[in-house]
This record gives structure tokens, C-alpha cells and sequence, in this order.
């Protein structure tokens, strides 16, 4: 018998798109909440955060590491206004906020099919995506 | 044994909405709901209506609800129904033609979507397109299909929009995708990561479940997202 004729490539180009990317992002956002959440508790308990502060706090500043959340517990407050702490609260926010809207997005394309809602509904998950960045990123930089 | 037999009914000419009627027979628990329903057809009232062909779980054609889960009517025996109360009623997220007909032209549709068939434009050889058993043993599972849409039309996706492409689709593409002979994975995987492909999947399981020749269904999509991502064939 001949060998076998089929000798096909074993792979092809990936076939990435629009949907494949986000079904990517809400994995990898997931997990990034996780390690960014972890470092916040981390940083709070090098500040003194284990004598000085109670667990509702210490959650808080687990998803929003924002001084207000723990300025009255920790004398030493002012090293949290440091840029790097400002990145971390606008990266736990864009992780928070692009993979729940995402969540929305994907309702949107499982239960309303072509019809004139679908866009309506898709660019009020947009602007509302961005308008809540927007805000959060500016309470940052201000707080 | 006794049984008490709940139908869904809607004939389209005389009835404003579905109903539901029920019958009280006496059965073996060996009979099969097919054996039933053909009885109720033949004895009782005529003018039931489904569709079923080989009566041997080879065709597809006869499946339906039955106690809330998709079934083929030819395979399910009364007595796996643990008890004696049986309903049928029409599968899911499909049009009701009559009965416990539904319409199968999106299904069918959506099937013809994601290209089922050998894609390979290579000159042919002389004798046949030979492929190893391994080859061949690799989308072994996926062959075994046979249309029926218990899965598809088990799937909340499908429910929601009938334009999601659904299991039943993803199946018979992966029989292609994975087939050392076929040279269209590249483009039945465009297909299938686009807005109605596999990202409309949210792993329920029901399919899976549903399957009445038990294909491993969220396994295949599964594969099938990975090969979007990664483009292996492995
Ligand atoms: S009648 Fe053919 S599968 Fe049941």
C-alpha cells in the first residue's frame, strides 16, 4: 500500500476575531483583577494594614485601592497618592469595568437578534463603557 | 401498566393556540414512546402528527420533548422514564408546523452554514484519498451525527436566536475541520469565530446531554475554539 496522500499542514492561520479577542480578554481580566486585587492587600498590609484596620476596609481596598478608604486608619496615607498606586486603581477599574460591560455586551449579542435594537442597545453599552472610565479615571487623578 | 400520556397539540387550521391533551393507555414497559404515539395515531385520533422514518435512532427525525428532555421517541423505552406520566411535547426554539412537527429550515440552514461537506481541490489520486486510522480515528466522534437537533434546540443560545449557528453545526464542522483529507479549515473556522459562531457557546452542557448518540458536543466546540485561537489541527 502507498503511503498515505494526505499529508495536509496540521495547522492553519488562527482565525481571530472581534468575538475570539473579547472571549480572550474576559479570561485574561478575570485572572489580572485576581493579581491586582492581591497586590492591593499586599501593599495595605506593608503599610500596617494587620493592627490597623478592619476587614470591611481592607476589602474595599482590595477592588479600589483609593486613599479614602483607608486614610483614617494609616498615618502614612500620602505614600498611597504615588503615581504607581494611581496606575493600579486605573487598571483594577479597566479591567472591572471593560470586562463587565463586556459581560453586557455578550447578553446583548445572545438574546437580541438582528433587529433595530441590537445596535441601540450595543452603543448605549459603549458610551456607557466609556462615560464610567472617563469618571473613574478623573476621581483618581483627583482624589 | 397504566399510563397517563400528555400531548402538546396545535393544528394550525383550527386551533388559536397550543394545547394539551392527555390520554390514559395501557403500555409495556418495554414500549418505546414511539410505539405510543403511533398508537394513539392509529386507534384513537387519527390526526396526530410527527415525523419519524426508520424508527431505529438512525434518521433523526423523531426528535421531541419528552418529560422536558430531548429525545428521540424511537430510542426512549417507557420504562426509562422511571414512572407513568409521560409528556411529549415539540423541541425547542423551532416553529411549530403542527403538532409535534416543528420547522427545520433554520436548523438546516445553519447546518448548511458552516460548509459539511469535503473541501480538497488537489487533483484527485488515481485510485482513492487514502488517510491512516489515526487520521481517521481523529474525528471519529463527530461522525456520528445524524441531525436529529435534540442538541441545537436543547441550547439556551439557540432559544434566544435562531441565527446562532448552534451544536448541531459545530459538530459537522469539526468532522471536516479535523479531516486530514478536507483543505477548508481555515475558512469553516472564520465561520465559526464570527458574531453567530462559537462564541455564542456558554458551555451549558445541555447538548451534550441531549445527544442521543452521545458525541461528546462541548468537547468538539471546545477543540474547535482552540483551533481558532491557536490554528493547530492536532
Ligand atoms: S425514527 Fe429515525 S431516528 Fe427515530
Amino acid at each position: 500500500m502507498s503511503a498515505r496522500s494526505t499529508l495536509r499542514p496540521r495547522s492553519v492561520q488562527p482565525a481571530w476575531s472581534f468575538e475570539y479577542i473579547m472571549w480572550f480578554f474576559t479570561r485574561v481580566s478575570g485572572l489580572t483583577m485576581y493579581l491586582l486585587a492581591l497586590s492591593g492587600v499586599v501593599g495595605a498590609f506593608i503599610l500596617g494594614a494587620r493592627t490597623q484596620v478592619d476587614l470591611q476596609t481592607l476589602l474595599r481596598w482590595m477592588f479600589f485601592p483609593n486613599r479614602f478608604h483607608v486614610e483614617p486608619y494609616l498615618d502614612d496615607a500620602a505614600f498611597w497618592v504615588t503615581a504607581w498606586w494611581q496606575i493600579m486603581q486605573i487598571l483594577i477599574v479597566f479591567f472591572a469595568v471593560s470586562h463587565g460591560f463586556n459581560g453586557l455586551r455578550v447578553v446583548i449579542e445572545d438574546y437580541v437578534g438582528r433587529s433595530f435594537w441590537r445596535p441601540l442597545l450595543r452603543s448605549v453599552v459603549f458610551l456607557l463603557w466609556l462615560a464610567m472610565l472617563v469618571i473613574a479615571v478623573f476621581v483618581i487623578l483627583q482624589a | 401498566m397504566k399510563i397517563s400520556l400528555k400531548l402538546y397539540r396545535y393544528n394550525p387550521e383550527i386551533d388559536k393556540k397550543s394545547r394539551y391533551e392527555t390520554y390514559q393507555l395501557e403500555a409495556d414497559p418495554t414500549d418505546r414512546i414511539l410505539d405510543i404515539l403511533e398508537f394513539v395515531k392509529g386507534y384513537i385520533d387519527g390526526t396526530l402528527s410527527f415525523r419519524r422514518s426508520c424508527a431505529h435512532g438512525v434518521c433523526g427525525s423523531d426528535a421531541m420533548r419528552i418529560n422536558g428532555q430531548n429525545r428521540l421517541a424511537c430510542k426512549t423505552l417507557l420504562r426509562d422514564l422511571h414512572g407513568n406520566k409521560v409528556t411529549v411535547e415539540p423541541i425547542m426554539g423551532l416553529r411549530v408546523i403542527k403538532d409535534l412537527i416543528v420547522d427545520m429550515d433554520p436548523f438546516f440552514e445553519n447546518f448548511r452554514t458552516v460548509l459539511p461537506y469535503l473541501i480538497n481541490d488537489e487533483p484527485a489520486p488515481k485510485t482513492e484519498r487514502l488517510q491512516s486510522p489515526e487520521d481517521r480515528e481523529r474525528f471519529d466522534d463527530t461522525t456520528k451525527c445524524i441531525l436529529c437537533a435534540c442538541c441545537t434546540t436543547s441550547c439556551p443560545s439557540f432559544w434566544a436566536n435562531d441565527e446562532y449557528l448552534g451544536p448541531a453545526a459545530f459538530v459537522n464542522a469539526h468532522r471536516f475541520i479535523f479531516d486530514s483529507r478536507d483543505r477548508a479549515a481555515d475558512e469553516r473556522l472564520k465561520i465559526l469565530s464570527a458574531q453567530n459562531g462559537v462564541y455564542r457557546c456558554h458551555t451549558v452542557f445541555n447538548c451534550t446531554l441531549a445527544c442521543p448518540r452521545e458525541i461528546e458536543i462541548t468537547k468538539a466546540i471546545g477543540e474547535v475554539k482552540r483551533a481558532i485561537s491557536t490554528g493547530s489541527l492536532k
